[in-house]
């Protein structure tokens, strides 16, 4: 009798899923409008681009009588707490992992993704973050946008003048720092060996806030750790936690070595903040951060050029010019230790870089009054068109592999990488609250460790055996921060 | 000679303290000066150049971060609120003072009880209580919330009445006035020291509070201040110290303007030998 | 009119409100008592009822968003059956004084008095019961916001509202379940003693630089050789007016590595020191415990201000005639004087200061100790149960535990608050 139940609900369920329907018939027949509101993130206000997306979606249904307005909130507004009130937007944009929560609990629609028009030019790996598994049958509950994960950006201008001869062992006309972590490692040493200022504290190489695990996540990912284990039926396991996983206390004893070139800013957030500000004064050369952040990084370098004397309009070209965003150095070592020679490797000696990343995309609150309504508009906000605008105007990477592969270069390359699983998508479970502080707490201590040398202070982890007894104490960690108050 | 050195000492840890109490602020009200527009590439505490460029963004670059909306908003919530909640509590702070009744002991104890609860719950209960009367989305029903909430503190008014001798009222009393026209005619007029003190903290806690708002108030036209400016990006920090001398710029104003009142008022409160 | 009569219109007032005032021809009285009962009434049958039912079953329909199905809503469903609670609480208070009203008519009746007409009877009880007039609409004004949602989570303690349980889903009532979970985890004891341990530090530590900073400034500021007070007092009041939060953001970036204060201890040579990293330990207590101090201690400071300048100078003067020293004075005198005076506001500050959960979350959040379960060394109870409970959505068992936290506080004050002086002697000093 349950289980006959349970079939119908399904069934139920996917006859419900939304699906694309020569909407608005039945919608034009009551006169009135249909007003939906679409939340979207921050940066795509700040830009103009939600309102471009706002005027072309209007546009293009005034006839249909169906009218896309800003739901004007916060951008992080839990739908969960919002929505079943009625004070929720009808379409939302954020991330899979926030998505998904809502979905685990109904408060997003499933859709039916085949009639959409980014359906077939969007890879089976991007819908796959937004798949659910309900009562035995596997739901999608969101539809891609972008990419988000992080990115190296440096100046241009302040690549070293003999890069060609002195760094690009392999002539492949791409800086060796680039491409691999021993040869950034050797990069940020010789700027810090070179540093003459009193303090010496006015070049560095690689920055980064090493308590941060989502910029920092390819110390462990890269090495076989993951966040959360499967079972047999592909669902997710949040009791099978693995950053202890493979070799990944090599990868930890890489990030200390990194963390030795920083300062002691690299311990907290002090890097997140002000790598902006230091990235255009030349002080760091490169820094970590995400795609999302590429126009606060263009604002402060042309300030910086323009307090050289340019013109606020040639100041801003020319950091459009010099600003580089790239993917991280490919190549992690095998063995962990970042200080060998590049040129004394094999092949074998290098592990690929997998980097912590998550896909951006559009859900539809199972509270709205107008499903179909919001799946046009979704359909119509993931079009090419609107895609394309999107990236020119954010500087997002797209999940779209046409508008990727059109405009080439970076973002191409980090739509490559999320389809050759370069990219560990951040599990789409609610238990995934609960991994950052154990990781914050173990990454910043790691970080902290070159700094308890130079005070004269004993280290805390020296050998691997001191990572893996903290890697296991950051899986129980999450483990009991997960189940402890559970029955 | 003793007394000068007495006199020297008293000073030099003044303004030890002073120095300690403004140097922060001094710090805040600095950076938000700062030209660059951020605090991070500041060396040390304070910039080196100035300008008004985070003073004037607030006020004029408003499509994302709507400051003078905000403080209308604000100025609105605080008002009312202070109003509302000045007449609850001295109500209410007046008549435990002055009338002896079966439940009295009960309320103070129960008050003071109330005043124990840590409150996240609290917080969802007051949530699901604005939703279920559908009370979101709208500044009166913060309005309603802080000054249903201001007799609870009422504490140090009923220390100021305590204090008031009682043959005043005998003599009112005697002379046939009604208990509303002693309040009216003799309790308020006695109390205008505790008035003013009661507002300004009355308005003090909205100005800046920001986890009501927070809960309450999803449509970001109708944020507060304090709401808003917590949703400011990490990289606006001078633009947030802007913001935040600006919202502390009214209170000090207040404070001068009444600090004689505020000093009585608050000496007042206190049981009285 | 005779004493059969009298009784007849207790009796009837009982039975129907407003009926024995109807009967005795006070026809506005009577009138207003039975509107009052018919919208109860209607209260009842289109809401109340089902409230009640509600409260207990906490809902049968569980909702599917995907399917439209409007499920019963467990939580609001607990929220509004308190609430019907409390009218009905309040329609039985309203009918008491609708039966001694009719009492009093009766015995009006019985002594040949004449009844007082409604105008008339409405401003003699306005008068008479100024007290009942006053109180109100700040009593109902507590009972919704303050009361009720402390009701709701004291009741919420006892269900299984939480973790995967949230609405949709339906909560259930389980008794005392979630304070068997609480009690039966041992391997949080060892992290709660530590923890209760440094709460009680704190709390201790921080009433008392708070309430001895206040009033050692205010001493200070007393002082004849004083000159321009309001100047002085200037300066912890531009304290006062920055928001807190602010203040709190303000100083963990201060001490933060890439801070001012880091800032210039590099800039001297020496090593960036971690004032609230994951060692810092009692510096980080302490940098908790200044920064309290430093958003606290000017309102401490304004009331002690008060407070002394309401002393009688004689008590000085006699002191200093009997050669008192000064620090004689101020224990002897000084002293009693401000505690005895501001008892209330000490025990408020105290159980504010264990319950301070703004202080650490802002200054040092994000961060688990070794030897803690789930927990820094800064962490106060009530951040670990935030941590454990509310940051998990654990409702019910957060609520069990802020329970538990609330009955050690209150015991304890509620002893303090009857103990003290202010409490058994406030009317002496009028």
């Amino acid at each position: 009798m349950a289980k006959w139940k349970k079939w119908l609900a399904v069934a139920l369920c996917m006859g419900l899923t939304v699906s694309l329907t020569g909407c608005g018939e039945k919608q034009k027949a009551s006169d009135e409008t249909i007003v939906i509101r679409i939340l979207e993130n921050d940066t795509a206000k700040k830009e103009g681009y939600l309102d471009a997306l706002l005027q072309a979606f209007n546009e293009a249904y005034k006839d249909k009588g169906i009218q896309a307005v800003d739901a004007n909130m916060e951008e992080y507004t839990d739908l969960a707490a919002n929505g079943p009130y009625g004070y929720g937007p009808d379409v939302l944009y954020q991330a899979n992992d926030k998505l998904m929560t809502y979905a685990e609990d109904k408060h997003i629609l499933p859709i039916d993704i085949e009639k959409l028009d980014c359906y077939a030019v969007t890879p089976e790996v991007a819908w796959d973050a937004f798949k659910i598994n309900i009562d035995g049958a596997t739901y999608t509950c969101g539809i891609p946008v972008n990419i988000q994960e992080p990115m190296l950006f440096y100046r241009l201008d302040k690549l070293p003048e003999d890069w060609e001869t002195t760094w690009d062992k392999d002539n492949n006309k791409v800086a060796d720092f680039l491409e691999n972590w021993n040869d950034l490692y050797a990069y940020s040493k010789y700027l810090r060996d070179n540093d003459t200022s009193q303090n010496k504290n006015a070049q560095y190489g690689f920055m980064s806030s090493m308590n941060n695990l989502y910029l920092n996540g390819e110390f462990l990912l890269s090495y076989g750790a993951y966040v959360f284990g499967s079972n047999s039926d592909g669902t997710l396991n949040a009791a099978d936690i693995g950053f202890s996983a493979g070799d990944s206390a090599k990868g930890l004893m890489a990030m200390k070595q990194m963390a030795a070139l920083m300062n002691e800013g690299c311990i907290d957030d002090t890097i997140t903040m002000n790598r902006y500000e230091k990235l255009a004064d030349g002080t760091y050369f490169c820094a970590v951060s995400t795609p999302d952040t590429y126009s606060l990084f263009i604002e402060k370098l042309a300030l910086t050029y323009e307090s050289e004397g340019l013109t606020a309009k040639a100041a801003e070209e020319k950091a459009k010019q010099n600003l580089m965003m790239v993917e991280l150095p490919g190549k992690l070592p095998a063995d962990g230790d970042l200080t060998k020679d590049s040129a004394s490797m094999s092949d074998s000696d290098w592990v690929d870089t997998v980097v912590m990343g998550g896909v951006n995309g559009y859900g539809i609150s199972s509270y709205t009054k107008y499903r179909d309504a919001c799946l046009e508009f979704v359909n119509f906000a993931t079009s090419y068109e609107m895609i394309q605008t999107r990236m020119n105007l954010l500087g997002i990477a797209p999940t779209r592999s046409d508008v990727a592969s059109e405009s080439g270069g970076v973002t191409d390359m980090i739509f490559s990488s999320l389809a050759e699983g370069r990219i560990y998508l951040m599990p789409s479970i609610k238990a995934v609250d609960q991994i950052w502080v154990p990781t914050h707490t173990l990454m910043g201590d790691v970080a902290k460790d070159p700094y308890r040398k130079a005070a004269g202070e004993t280290e805390k982890y020296t050998s691997l055996d001191d990572m893996l007894a903290a890697l296991k104490k950051v899986d129980k960690d999450i483990y009991d921060a997960v189940f402890t108050l559970k029955k | 000679m003793k007394k000068q050195l007495d006199s020297i000492v008293t000073h030099i840890v003044l303004i030890a303290v002073c120095i300690l109490f403004a140097f922060p602020v001094l710090w805040l009200v600095l950076a938000s000066f700062s030209k660059s527009g951020s605090i991070y590439d500041i060396d040390g505490f304070f910039p080196d150049q100035y300008s008004l460029a985070s003073y004037r963004r607030l006020f004029t670059d408003t499509t994302m971060y709507d400051y003078p909306n905000w403080l209308g908003n604000t100025l609105y919530v605080a008002v009312f609120s202070s109003l509302i909640g000045t007449v609850l509590v001295i109500l209410t702070a007046y008549t435990i003072s002055r009338f002896q009744f079966k439940a009295r002991k009960l309320l103070m104890k129960s008050t003071l009880i109330l005043s124990m609860f840590p409150s996240f719950m609290g917080m969802t209960a007051v949530y699901l209580l604005m939703v279920n009367f559908g009370l979101i989305n709208q500044l009166w029903s913060l309005i309603l919330i802080y000054a249903a909430g201001a007799p609870m503190g009422y504490l140090v008014q009923k220390g100021y009445f305590d204090t008031i001798s009682n043959t005043i009222y005998e003599a009112a009393r005697i002379d046939g006035a009604s208990n509303i026209t002693i309040f009216l005619k003799v309790t308020l007029p006695l109390a205008k020291p505790m008035l003013v003190y009661t507002a300004l903290t009355q308005f003090a806690w909205p100005w800046s509070d920001f986890i009501l708002p927070n809960l309450l108030l999803k449509n970001k036209d109708l944020w507060t201040v304090a709401v808003g400016l917590t949703h400011l990006d990490e990289t606006q920090f001078t633009r947030f110290a802007a913001g935040a001398v600006f919202i502390a710029v009214p209170i000090v104003i207040l404070y001068f303007a009444l600090s004689k009142f505020l000093v009585m008022g608050v000496s007042s409160g206190a049981v009285k030998e | 009119m005779n004493k059969n009569k009298s009784s007849y219109i207790v009796f009837a007032s009982r039975v129907l409100m407003g009926a024995g005032q109807l009967l005795s021809k006070q026809w506005i009285k009577g009138m207003l008592y039975l509107t009052l009962f018919g919208a109860y009434l209607v209260y009842m049958v289109f809401a109340g009822v089902k409230d009640m039912i509600g409260f207990f079953t906490l809902g049968t329909v569980k909702g599917d968003a995907w399917l439209g199905i409007q499920g019963d809503d467990s939580i609001i469903m607990l929220l509004r059956g308190i609430l019907m609670f409390f009218i009905t609480g309040m329609f039985v208070m309203v009918h008491l004084s609708n039966v001694r009203d009719a009492k009093m008519t009766a015995s009006r009746l019985n002594a040949g008095k004449e009844l007082p007409g409604f105008l008339q009877a409405v401003k003699t009880y306005v008068d008479k019961k100024f007290y009942v007039i006053a109180l109100v609409l700040p009593v109902i004004g507590v009972l919704v916001f303050n009361v009720l949602p402390i009701v709701f989570m004291i009741l919420i303690a006892f269900t299984n509202y939480g973790g995967d349980i949230v609405p949709p889903e339906l909560v259930d009532w389980i008794g005392l379940g979630n304070f068997k979970t609480v009690l039966g985890l041992t391997e949080i004891k060892g992290t709660f003693f530590k923890i209760l341990g440094w709460n009680f530090v704190w709390a201790m530590v921080a009433t008392a630089v708070n309430y001895f900073g206040g009033l050692g400034l205010a001493l200070l500021l007393n002082k004849k050789c004083v000159k321009g007070k309001a100047f002085w007092r200037m300066f912890p009041i531009l304290a006062y007016a920055v928001p807190g939060f602010i203040t709190l953001l303000g100083f963990k970036f201060m001490f933060s590595y890439g801070g001012p204060i880091n800032y210039y201890i590099t800039m001297q040579g020496h090593h960036a020191i971690g004032f609230l990293d994951i060692d810092a330990g009692w510096t980080a207590r302490i940098i908790g415990i200044a920064v309290n101090a430093w958003i606290t201690i000017p309102t401490s400071m304004l009331l002690a201000t008060g407070i002394l300048s309401n002393m009688n100078a004689d008590l000085y003067d006699a002191a200093s005639i009997d050669g008192a020293t000064k620090w004689k004075q101020f224990t002897k005198i000084t002293l009693p004087f401000v505690i005895f005076s501001t008892t209330p506001v000490l025990i408020s500050s105290f159980t504010g200061n264990f319950n301070n959960f703004g202080i650490f979350y802002f200054l040092r959040g994000g961060l688990y100790n070794e030897g803690y379960f789930l927990a820094s060394d800064t962490d106060l109870l009530i951040n670990w149960l935030y941590n454990l409970s509310i940051d998990n959505n654990y409702y019910g068992i957060g609520a069990a535990i802020s329970l538990i936290i609330f009955i050690i506080t209150s015991i304890f004050s509620l002893q303090v608050y009857v103990r003290s002086d202010a409490y058994k002697k406030e009317d002496t000093y009028r």
